[in-house]
């Protein structure tokens, strides 16, 4: 009896994430999300990829559909200039929160666009991927309000759906890092766990170097304890994103896993250069904000 | 009145349990011979996950208390972001792509990779990253799988950039290096950098 009361103490109570929030928590989020893009957009310098060689320019995605020339046009200095600003002030209209469905919508797509862009000369990494998908999330559910209050003779109280687009960002996030460690442990095997796998991939992430260069990765083989925190920390942390969905259900876990998962990604910033600073912010979204703040709750109808 | 009730069930619950158990296992080994198993598996795994929510009564009840448009965004972003990952393509479906991050073993030993190295008009040594130059690009490929004529336009493309912004120190000269690391260093050998061997050098000043 006492063991099992225990182990329910453990475990802790077992809620939907963010099913109480309300529209007060939405707006945040919305402007969080389109925030967070305009930095990153301020921040970029697009129009310096006219001199990259166009040899390297593989399209992806969405960018692969436009014809040849309006690439070309694209992919000039104004083109690029005029794109980013027309992005930008896209990205704006969204704080307003005026006519959201249709700004969110044509934000989606100028992102899209965008994200598909600078991973045309590489790889079509991961980085920010969730960040877009949270605009589809918020886009898609401002046009189901829209029609739902359409349908139903505008009898729902307003914002009676907030915490739809909420934990749909969540599950997202949190399905991106469960079919990431499902992949590696299905698809890579325990060869992946297993040798020198987890120092080849830092010290070959770390010659390559990013934009974020600690310079510390190819130093590794020299040190044993590192090598060994290493290979140990790589299935634990296959675990915990295999089993990240939990998030959305168990405050308990959500609680081991922000500070891991942090840490993991510290790490990784660290010894691979890489960083994911865009999952580490919508790990706010980890929070349940509506059951510890009672304004920022759905009001019953 | 008296309503019949339902006859207990004979079986034993494990010998049910067990039945389940064969019938989830031929269900596998039938498909595992149509999809290959990493698919296949990922698939199990994934639906498991996936039915542990469809059953989780707080899903259902968040589930049922949105109207049908809700329930329709809800699952198209979510089926989405599956289907991408079986997709097995990074490119043509972006955002919608396979969530493969370090998925495979590689051990190379040594570790090696090309990078560019540039002496600036005073003598300093500097190197020249895509990934800071032009910051709007996380990751380009490795430079080993580009032809000698990109590679030297990518080198000239980086010295121009890094020049407009070192306008009293630029750039005259790029050296394209493989560095190299090995995994098991002998124990006597203490590094500060990568080994490296030049492979290419770009006279920038010639303005070719």
């Amino acid at each position: 009896m006492r063991a099992s009361q225990t182990l329910r103490h453990l475990i802790g109570p077992i809620e939907l994430l963010h099913e109480q929030a309300g529209p007060g928590l939405l707006r945040l989020t919305r402007l969080g999300v389109f925030a967070l893009w305009i930095v990153k957009l301020l921040l970029d310098p697009l129009w310096r990829l006219a001199d990259m060689p166009r040899e390297m320019f593989q399209p992806v995605g969405i960018l692969a559909l436009l014809p040849a020339p309006a690439l070309d046009q694209l992919l000039t200095p104004g083109g690029l200039t005029a794109f980013l600003v027309l992005t930008l002030v896209v990205l704006a209209l969204g704080l307003t929160n005026r006519a959201f469905p249709l700004v969110a919508t044509l934000a989606a797509i100028l992102l899209t666009a965008y994200s598909s862009l600078i991973r045309s000369f590489g790889p079509a990494v991961h980085t920010d991927i969730v960040l877009l998908l949270a605009v589809y999330a918020l886009a898609g559910f401002a046009w189901a309000d829209w029609i739902a209050s359409m349908l139903d003779g505008k009898k729902s109280p307003p914002g009676a759906w907030s915490s739809c687009p909420l934990v749909a960002i969540v599950s997202m996030l949190c399905l991106s890092y469960c079919l990431v460690g499902l992949n590696r442990t299905v698809a890579g095997g325990a060869s992946v766990f297993t040798g020198d796998t987890m120092e080849t991939w830092a010290i070959d992430a770390s010659l390559r170097g990013y934009y974020f260069n600690t310079n510390i990765g190819w130093h590794i083989p020299e040190w044993p304890m590192i090598v060994l925190i290493l290979r140990s920390g790589l299935p634990v942390i296959t675990l915990f994103e295999i089993t990240a969905p939990l998030c959305l259900a168990s405050s308990h876990f959500r609680w081991i896993f922000i500070p891991v998962m942090l840490s993991f990604h510290l790490l990784s910033l660290v010894f691979m250069n890489i960083f994911f600073f865009d999952d580490m912010l919508l790990y706010l979204l980890l929070v349940d904000w509506s059951r510890r703040f009672p304004a920022l709750r759905a009001r019953q109808a | 009145m008296i309503t019949s009730a339902r006859a207990p069930s004979r079986l034993h619950p494990a010998i049910v349990v067990a039945l389940i158990g064969l019938c989830i296992a031929l269900i596998i080994w039938l498909v595992s011979h149509a999809v290959p198993l990493k698919l296949a598996g990922q698939a199990y795994l994934i639906i498991i996950i996936l039915l542990a929510f469809r059953y989780w009564p707080p899903m259902i009840r968040w589930v049922v208390s949105m109207p049908v448009p809700h329930r329709v965004v809800f699952g198209v972003l979510i089926g989405s972001m599956v289907l991408g990952h079986y997709t097995l393509n990074g490119r043509t479906y972006f955002p919608y792509v396979a969530w493969e991050i370090f998925p495979f073993a590689h051990e190379n030993d040594p570790v090696t990779c090309r990078e560019f190295i540039a002496t600036t008009e005073s003598g300093n040594k500097v190197r020249l990253l895509v990934e800071q130059l032009f910051p709007s690009i996380v990751q380009i490929n490795p430079l080993d799988g580009y032809s000698p004529e990109i590679t030297e336009r990518l080198a000239r493309a980086l010295a121009k950039v890094y020049n407009a912004h070192h306008a009293g120190d630029p750039v005259r000269q790029v050296d394209l290096f493989v560095m190299a690391v090995q995994l098991h260093p002998p124990a006597s050998e203490s590094r500060a950098q990568p080994s490296c061997e030049l492979l290419k050098h770009y006279d920038i000043s010639s303005g070719r």
